[in-house]
């Protein structure tokens, strides 16, 4: 067996030929959701299913996470928690603001946040963040998996609030969201387009992959703002 | 300007400095009603907050970044769970609410057909029955009482009807009164049901229409089992007494059970109500489903149920031709508005086989 860090906190973890996606679980002993927990040198790590995650399909595609041990992170459709677990044991010493407006579904994330030191939950619509400019700070980057038609002006407009200059956003895109019908091709370059160009804060985007074939009709972009410099 | 921290209400002047701040008391049941009723009461004004642990640091609110962190997550879990149980998202309220209108119904029928027998001795050829009967009976009692300009004065005169003592008009009165005011709580249970399904299950409301949505989750016990049950189950719920009837009097099989009495279905010519029956099942397990787990209303599942019944009429603008004429087709009477006329009448013979192809064209 053999424990590579791919990014920070971020493992690739290697039994017998057959290599698996995992973190570094922040409270040994107990799996979130039925993950495996894998023991190597005294260290306990959760194994992080890709196909459960759009942030770990990512990881697996060869996206540069940007986060860091200590970062604060905005996770805005935190669900159930499933990823914002994983999340939550990446920033080890950092914070996650988990985001989500379902209170049947917030129901269960706060459970994990009673485990969890490092998740603060917030029930509110990421359309509205006034809602929760009272709580959260700007943090080093954005999570985004909401699913709805309007993903990309509902993360243009949270890192306009919340993104440190040099943050990063990572952003998911479920073409079917927007469009059951037309080509996933043409709603993804119309929605990159937007974050380029379509909102008041631009942004420049530094990678986009599908996520196939662990999420089908599913982009995975990174960007980050542009700075209005030109003063 | 003024800004209110979850901590706090800030002062901050022109440069964008906190000149002040007037911290809260450090009582995280306080600082989470605070910050619940903050949310709520949020404009939609863009703010420019500042650093809130800094403040909070500079202010001496916490004195150390880890404390920052543990009070703030502290309260955000309370508020989180203040906020969960405000939004009520529990069924089983909406299944009370239906019971209790059946059971209304019930008794009330019962009570109306009381007094239309007892009343009606009094002034047999009064034409009213149930809630208008009762309305009559409360407000005037004796049909002596009837004014003048009454439409029924003519016939309250002529009444070939026994005359009421007063004890009897008296009795008569209250139950009728009674009986008005149940119909009266039935209408408030209704506007209940169409408000509440609203937060519990969104999406089969918005599918079905609130009172069909509440009659499912009560009749499959809860959401989650409705949401549970296949589509083809989801067609036959409340089909049991038709069932029963199959069964016992060889009456043909149940096709369709409550979700029948949806006006989609209800006004659509027979040889369609089975296809629209289950694409409508179809999107009301979805609905159930999505209702059960996210909560978040979904505008595209209604999107898309629209645009598949308008497929299947277009596919079946006309009653297929059968070799023999069976004994369904008497049913067809009140199907008047079926499709245009000699839409595509030629295509009949493969018109199954193509049905899904044609729609997505036409
Ligand atoms: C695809 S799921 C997220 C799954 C999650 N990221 C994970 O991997 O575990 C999308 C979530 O976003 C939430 N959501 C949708 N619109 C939202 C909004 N406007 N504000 C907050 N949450 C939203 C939904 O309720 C749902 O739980």
């Amino acid at each position: 067996m053999s424990v590579e860090e791919i990014y920070n906190g971020i493992y690739n973890i290697t039994i017998d030929d057959r290599s698996m996606l995992a973190t570094r679980n922040l409270i040994p002993g107990l799996s979130v959701y039925g993950e495996r927990l894998i023991t190597e040198d005294d260290v306990e790590y959760r194994q992080w299913d890709p196909n459960r995650s759009k942030l770990g399909a990512m990881a697996l595609k060869n996206f540069e996470i940007p986060l860091e041990y200590d970062s604060t992170v905005l996770y805005l459709g935190a669900a159930s928690g499933t990823t914002v677990s994983h999340v939550s044991d990446i920033l080890r010493d950092g914070i996650v603001y988990a985001v989500e407006f379902s209170p049947r579904t917030m129901r269960d994330l706060i459970q994990l946040c009673d485990q969890r030191p490092n998740i603060v939950p917030i029930l509110a619509d990421a359309n509205k963040p006034q809602s929760y400019a009272h709580i959260v700070d700007k943090v080093d980057a954005i999570f985004q998996d909401v699913a709805q038609p309007n993903q990309a002006e509902m993360a243009a407009v949270n890192s306009k609030y919340f993104l440190e200059e040099a943050g990063q956003l990572m952003l998911s895109i479920k073409s079917r969201s927007i469009d059951t019908v037309a080509s996933p091709k043409k709603i993804f370059k119309e929605e990159v387009r937007k974050l380029e160009s379509g909102f008041d804060v631009e942004f420049e985007v530094l990678q986009r992959k599908e996520l196939d074939p662990f999420h089908e009709d599913h982009l995975g972009l990174i960007a980050k703002m542009f700075v209005d410099d030109g003063e | 300007m003024e800004f209110t921290a979850w901590f706090g209400k800030l002062n901050i002047n022109e440069e964008g400095e906190v000149e002040d701040c007037q911290a809260f008391e450090k009582d995280p049941e306080k600082l989470a009603e605070v910050l619940v009723s903050l949310q709520e009461t949020s404009r939609d004004e863009a703010v420019n907050a500042p650093d809130l642990r800094q403040v909070a640091l500079d202010f001496g609110f916490v004195e150390l970044d880890k404390d920052y962190d543990i009070m703030l997550r502290d309260v955000c879990i309370r508020a989180a769970k203040m906020q969960i149980s405000k939004s009520d998202t529990d069924d089983t309220r909406i299944i009370q609410a239906v019971e209790a209108m059946d059971d209304i119904d019930r008794n009330v029928n019962e009570l109306s057909e009381r007094l239309m027998v007892w009343y009606g001795r009094y002034f047999p050829e009064l034409p009213l029955k149930g809630e208008s009967l009762a309305n009559f009976v409360a407000q005037y009692g004796s049909r002596e009482s009837l004014p003048e300009d009454h439409k029924f004065f003519e016939k309250a005169a002529n009444s070939m009807g026994s005359d009421i003592s007063f004890a009897d008009e008296e009795l008569l009165r209250h139950l009728a009164s009674n009986i008005c005011s149940l119909y009266d709580t039935r209408s408030h249970i209704e506007a209940y049901i169409v408000t509440n399904m609203g937060s519990v299950a969104p999406n089969l409301s918005n599918i079905a229409g609130a009172p069909l949505g509440a009659r499912l989750i009560s009749m499959a016990g809860s959401l989650e089992k409705l949401a549970a049950f296949p589509s083809s189950t989801i067609q036959v719920i409340g089909a049991s007494r038709a069932l029963f009837k199959h069964l016992r009097d060889r009456a043909p099989s149940p096709k369709h059970g409550i979700i029948f009495n949806n006006i989609i279905i209800k006004n659509a010519p027979w040889w369609q109500r089975g296809k629209l029956a289950r694409a409508f099942a179809a999107k009301i397990s979805l609905a159930a489903r999505m209702d059960c787990y996210s909560g978040e209303l979904d505008p595209s599942i209604k999107e898309n149920l629209d645009k598949k019944l308008e497929m299947i009429r277009k596919a079946n603008p006309s009653a297929p031709k059968k070799e023999k004429k069976g004994g369904k087709s008497g049913k067809g009477g009140r199907s008047g508005r079926s499709g245009k006329p000699g839409g595509s009448n030629k295509k009949d013979g493969n018109r199954r086989s193509n049905n899904k192809k044609k729609g997505g064209k036409q």
